[in-house]
């Protein structure tokens, strides 16, 4: 019984630093282009921390299982009458609601509250979803077809609206998604944090992401943030021009 | 062969005077929905009763004595058989072919989606087989562990001759081809295209296909819910003398926990279909934006198909527990807690629904409920991982091939749980929801594990159902080959997802072309290993080694009859004096039969050597 701690042990440990390295130094997270990007990111980090140990504790059973406890003469006998261990069962438990309850707070509540939490805004830009297109409309009125141009460094509020069937507004650079369900007007806040456009990240795109018909895949509209200067300028030649 | 003739004639003729009825009586066109659900329903009718329906039921409506197929061989396959041993085979053959069919329908997706653009199909067809697709795999994962080994298995488990209600059980079954006629017919009526989840209101404004999707899954919900039923009952009243709920065997436990959520919430999905429905054809407007409400459906949909989540993967953790002690030779490490997770995870699993809706627009008070619920189950969840893990520790690990599946069942669920995490949690969900990474992650949960205990379950109970070995070589090649083909083919779809690319989509930006080519690779790949086991399964079955009555020497009933069991399982009522994982204990014994004293003796010898 006891002589299996000290392997898995190490298994445990070396497999949770390794991954932890990974971790560390491999992201797979794509460029950040909002504060809310910044939150999602921070938290996905958390999680794959946190996930490492226990998956690394999974994975060092597994590895002993074959190196260490397998019936190597084939001696078909049975293996130690342990049914169970009251002292282990409560700890694991107390262990894993304690890591659940951390990870409700954090990221859960704390991300939560800095996503969707105070509802203000700098500017609000209305998105209408259709099959299979996005029309944007800003706050003086103007409206665009062809792209959706946004402020960086303000906060903006984004009513999203369906005239059909269900549609998904989703920038996968501010890492914000919000549903256009028809009958209701859906919001979503994001702060911009630098400019640029879809030619730099083709991520820095609505896209819609919930499946609406034939055109689904193809329903995007490119992005781009400006300063704000350049953004109320755009808006007044918008509503000039139109 | 002849009553499934008769079922077939019947059923065309149904079907044909639905039809008429509704072009006579309302004066639509034949293909008008109303004539669609009219011949579907009289044709299924039909099908019942000429499969066999008569002669069980019918007869006995008219004060005769009913009758079901008495056949032996493999006519009895095709025959209303009352047998839970057939049913179970039933189940499993209709179901794997399914999965075949299924697989080749992602074959297709993966060819698509190894470069962007439009190639081998269009991106309407493309939402078509995706909508497919995932339904068919649904009800495999749904339906697979729990009807053919539930059916074949628990009622042996528990000591009894057969279910509680077997007219009804092979009733249950019969259902079910007309669930995949109805569901692979519906490309004739312009197919469904509004995803296995058929949201509406475009499930309401698309082509007529979707009007057979809803008869179909409605008649699937009946599958599952009368199979449930006939589960619950069969545990709760068919116990052998001495089965008291503390011996009860872990796929039994498992089984009845699917059963007691399948009968509670399998309606559901039924209703939303039939709001649906009547949306469409009766003028109803339940969805509609300027009458009804947009998220209603989301909600009653999510109320079953949360659920339905672990009512595919509870009867993994039987087969996967079960499978675990007897490869390791151990008790099942903490019997009681495993019970009590399972119990509390049907529990848990009907309050957390809306962890599907974080981005619905729902009513923000809501995020902080359902995420505080979705995180809790990970804590009975925890309790099977103790238990798999406790169990190894220190075994004598026998890795035959159901074990090396087994493995890889561990492996996939574990990272299908953590990635659960990161959808539980709001933040990160808002970004990750309805993108690649909720693909991958519930293929792990599902395929990783519902598929893989449906695999693992179908090695370990082989020899039992057939007699006759399977070639282990070949087994473990497929058991390693499936596990790495499939890592090959989800891992890249996680970064996929998390790096913009959103899901049922037939084309996409260029940039996740690397990470799609490698998994349309990968997928291909995992796709041909299933040659390999289908081949080994079918020419094993006929050629393979007598396996004798025991081969794992393991010490559930199951294993201490003949291999295939005798007609009632049986020759006399087992008595259950001991606890079925007593592993290392000198002289236990779970079950002895009173008339052969000297048999029980062998098994003993057996079991404990
Ligand atoms: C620890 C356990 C699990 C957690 C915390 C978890 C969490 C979640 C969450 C929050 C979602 C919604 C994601 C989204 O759409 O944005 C989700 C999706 C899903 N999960 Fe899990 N899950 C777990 C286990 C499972 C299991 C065991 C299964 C199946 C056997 C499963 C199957 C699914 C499916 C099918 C979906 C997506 C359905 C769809 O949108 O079409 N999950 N999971
Ligand atoms: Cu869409
Ligand atoms: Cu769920």
């Amino acid at each position: 019984m006891r002589k299996s701690w000290i392997p898995v042990g190490i298994l445990w440990l070396s497999y949770s630093v390794l991954m932890m390295f990974a971790v560390a130094n491999f992201s797979w997270l794509p460029a950040e282009w909002s504060e809310e990007a910044h939150v999602v990111d921070s938290a996905m980090l958390l999680l794959q921390y946190l996930g490492a140990p226990v998956m690394a504790l999974v994975l060092a059973v597994m590895t002993w299982s074959v190196i260490g406890w397998r019936d190597k003469g084939a001696t078909r006998q049975d293996g130690e009458n342990i049914h169970g261990h009251r002292g282990i069962v409560t700890g694991w438990l107390i262990i894993t609601s304690l890591l659940a309850i951390y990870v409700v707070i954090n990221p859960g509540f704390v991300g939560l509250a800095e996503i969707r939490g105070e509802p203000s805004s700098d500017h609000v830009i209305t998105l209408h979803g259709q099959q299979f297109a996005w029309s944007v409309e800003y706050e003086n009125g103007a409206t665009a077809l062809d792209e959706l141009v946004v402020p960086a460094d303000a906060r903006v509020r984004y009513d999203v609206m369906s005239a059909d069937v269900l549609h998904s507004f989703w920038i996968p650079a501010f890492r914000i998604k919000i549903d256009a369900v028809p009958g209701l007007t859906t919001q979503a806040y994001a702060t911009a944090t630098r400019e640029g456009s879809m030619n730099d990240d083709v991520n820095l795109r609505i896209q819609c992401a919930e499946l609406c018909g034939p055109g689904h895949a193809r329903m995007a509209l490119p992005v781009r943030v400006v300063s704000e200067q350049e953004f109320l300028t755009y808006i007044d030649n918008l509503k000039a021009g139109g | 062969m002849k009553y499934v003739a008769r079922g077939l004639v019947l059923a065309v003729t149904g079907y044909l005077s639905g039809v008429a009825l509704t072009v006579i009586i309302n004066g639509n066109g034949a293909t008008d929905e109303l004539a669609v659900i009219a011949g579907y329903v009289l044709a299924l009718i039909g099908w019942l009763a000429g499969v066999g329906g008569i002669e069980a039921f019918g007869r006995q409506w008219i004060g005769k004595t009913p009758k079901v197929s008495e056949s032996q061989g493999w006519k009895r396959y095709f025959e209303f058989s009352i047998d839970h041993k057939v049913i179970g085979i039933q189940y499993g053959v209709t179901l794997i072919s399914v999965l075949l069919i299924g697989g080749l329908s992602a074959m297709i997706m993966r060819i698509e989606l190894a470069s962007p653009g439009m190639g081998v199909v269009d991106l309407d067809d493309f939402n078509k087989i995706v909508s497919m697709h995932g339904i068919l795999m649904v009800a495999v994962a749904v339906a697979g562990v729990i009807g053919a080994f539930g059916n074949y298995v628990i009622p042996i488990q528990i000591g009894a001759a057969d279910m509680a209600f077997p007219r009804l059980n092979a009733l249950a079954y019969w259902l079910l081809p007309p669930v995949a006629v109805g569901l692979l017919g519906a490309p004739f009526l312009g197919a469904f295209n509004a995803g296995w989840t058929s949201y509406a209101p475009l499930s309401v404004t698309n082509d007529s296909g979707q009007i057979l999707f809803n008869l179909a899954i409605i008649t699937f919900g009946l599958v599952s819910i009368l199979g449930a039923l006939n589960i619950l009952v069969t545990v709760i009243t068919m116990r052998a003398p001495g089965m008291t709920w503390g011996r009860l065997p872990i796929f039994t436990w498992a089984g009845f926990a699917t059963s007691l959520l399948a009968f509670t919430v399998t309606q559901f999905f039924a209703a939303a279909l039939v709001l649906v429905t009547m949306d469409r054809v009766a003028g109803t407007a339940f969805f509609s934006p300027d009458v009804g409400t947009g998220l209603l459906y989301e909600h009653i949909f999510w109320f079953y198909s949360h659920p339905a989540v672990y009512i595919m993967v509870l009867p993994g953790f039987g087969v996967i527990l079960e499978l675990v002690t007897t490869f390791a030779r151990k008790p099942l490490f903490a019997y009681k807690a495993v019970v009590a997770a399972l119990l509390s995870i049907v529990g848990l699993s009907v309050v957390v629904w809306a962890h599907h809706m974080f981005t619905s627009g729902m009513a923000d008070f809501l995020h902080g409920p359902f995420m505080i619920l979705t995180e809790a189950i990970s804590i009975p969840t925890g309790i099977i991982f103790l238990s798999i893990i406790g169990t190894l520790w220190q075994g004598r690990l026998w890795f035959r091939t159901p074990l090396i599946v087994a493995f890889g069942w561990l492996f996939n669920f574990l990272i299908g749980g953590i990635t659960g995490i990161f959808l539980a949690d709001v933040a990160t969900d808002i970004h990750l929801h309805d993108t690649y990474f909720v693909v991958a992650h519930f293929h792990y949960t599902i395929v990783g594990g519902a598929i893989f205990a449906l695999l693992a379950a179908t090695f370990y109970w082989f020899p039992k159902i057939t007699g006759r070995m399977y070639n282990e070589t070949a087994g473990r090649i497929f058991g390693i080959w499936v596990t790495l083909a499939f890592n090959a083919t989800f891992i890249p779809l996680f970064w996929a997802g998390m790096n913009g690319m959103n899901r049922r989509v037939g084309d996409y930006p260029a940039a996740f072309e690397g990470a799609n080519k490698f998994a349309s690779v990968s997928a291909l790949i995992l796709g041909a290993s299933f040659l390999l086991f289908v081949g080994n399964l079918l020419y094993s079955a006929i050629r393979g080694p007598k396996a004798g009555p025991n081969p794992w020497n393991a010490r559930t009933l199951e294993w201490l009859v003949e291999s295939p069991p005798s007609q009632h399982n049986f020759h006399s009522q087992p008595r259950i004096v001991g606890h079925p994982y007593d592993y290392g204990v000198e002289g236990s014994i779970h079950a002895h039969f009173p008339d052969e004293e000297p048999h029980a003796e062998e098994q003993r010898e057996e079991v404990t050597v």
